[in-house]
């Protein structure tokens, strides 16, 4: 019996169920990187930062290299979170997509003893649970939320944050007086990790959700499938 | 031949969407706090007044109730946040361990049915 192909966007995540290894290792490799450019990059502009008295780094004018290391770390504090993120919410999807995957082989499993019993024993195919749907569109969601978590890691990154630490810290940044310009990018720079780092867990929960959801589709099957037998099983004694 | 049997539902299926449930709560309540809570505040002091102004607030005064706010709450709300991880791990965890239970039930349902599907099956 052929199975009816899924509708979009499920048909997409169907097709890159089998992939699920490649999600893993490019996830992976993400935090890898995550780890290279903070042992790298984001060690060294804070070695730079703090290799001098407090009155020295925070009196140096812009183009100094005290204030470029500032705005180096700051960069990548910025966006770094939310690519290691986005790596980790790739392992969580691989791991949706696996348990995917094994579902839909114990439902083929299923189908292959279900064609063996005789006509009239043989209960009709259950369709696919609601909550296989659920579980992909709350993988798709959770990618969608750490990918837009990203996103905005990197127009912060790329504008806001280098233009305000860009600056003196002590004779410009520390002098911004209300209603500056300097203060109004204060504000933002130092309000927007107390949402973002939260939206990113959201992503995550719903990562997590997927990773539930598609449990009990497994277990639902198994369970569905053993009642079937054991009623066949029940049926059959009694016939013969 | 032994009779199969149906496999009886485990309790850790009744308590594993209390942990999810709980999940969803502490995560969304930490991300509700953080974007209507500590962001509003944390633009307001660090947008509204001009460093000499925050560094010279006295006590009572609302720069340092902002401050307040600021400093403390991260301190409880990232752990809530991770709690509320932790409990989702918790009910995949607790949904995993069914799973061990009904492939024997399964298997044992399998050997009993087998004998009959073998002779009744058509194919």
């Amino acid at each position: 019996m052929q199975e009816q192909r899924p509708s979009f966007p499920f048909n997409l995540i169907e097709g890159m169920m089998p992939k699920f290894p490649m999600i893993a290792v490019a996830g992976w490799m993400m935090v890898l990187v995550a780890f290279l450019v903070g042992a790298t990059a984001l060690s060294s502009a804070q070695a730079t930062f703090y290799s001098d008295a407090r009155a020295v780094r925070e009196g140096a004018s812009a183009g100094s290299a005290f204030v470029q290391a500032s705005v180096d770390s700051h960069v990548i504090e910025t966006w770094l979170p939310q690519f290691k993120f986005l790596g980790l919410g790739l392992g969580l999807m691989a791991i949706t997509m696996a348990l995917g995957s094994i579902a839909k082989r114990l439902r083929r499993m299923g189908q292959v003893i279900s064609n063996h019993l005789p006509d009239d024993l043989r209960p009709p195919m259950p369709p696919v649970p609601l909550r296989v749907r659920v579980f992909q569109l709350s993988t798709l969601m959770g990618v969608m939320i750490l990918l837009a978590a990203l996103v905005i890691g990197i127009v912060l990154a790329t504008g806001v944050v280098p233009a305000y630490y860009n600056y003196s810290i002590a004779n410009e940044l520390d002098l911004a007086q209300p209603g500056s310009a300097l203060l109004a990018q204060l504000g933002l720079v130092g309000s927007f990790a107390d949402w973002l780092n939260p939206l990113r867990m959201l992503g995550m929960a719903f990562l997590f959700t997927a990773i539930t959801l598609a449990l009990t589709v497994i277990i639902g099957t198994l369970r569905t499938q053993s009642a079937m037998l054991v009623r066949f099983q029940a049926e059959a004694s009694s016939r013969r | 031949m032994s009779n199969a049997t149906h496999p009886s539902p485990a309790w850790q299926m009744r308590a594993f969407p209390l942990f999810t449930l709980l999940g969803w709560v502490l995560i969304l309540a930490s991300f509700l706090i953080g974007l209507f809570v500590l962001a509003p505040t944390a633009a307001g002091y660090w947008g509204g007044d001009s460093k000499a102004v925050r560094d010279a607030a006295e006590a009572g005064s609302a720069l340092i109730g902002q401050l307040q706010t600021l400093t403390v709450t991260p301190r409880w709300l990232e752990p809530l946040t991770f709690l509320g991880v932790a409990s989702f791990m918790t009910g995949i965890a607790l949904e995993f361990s069914t799973i061990p239970g009904l492939l024997k039930v399964r298997g044992q349902v399998m050997s009993a049915a087998f004998p009959l599907l073998v002779k009744l099956g058509g194919r």
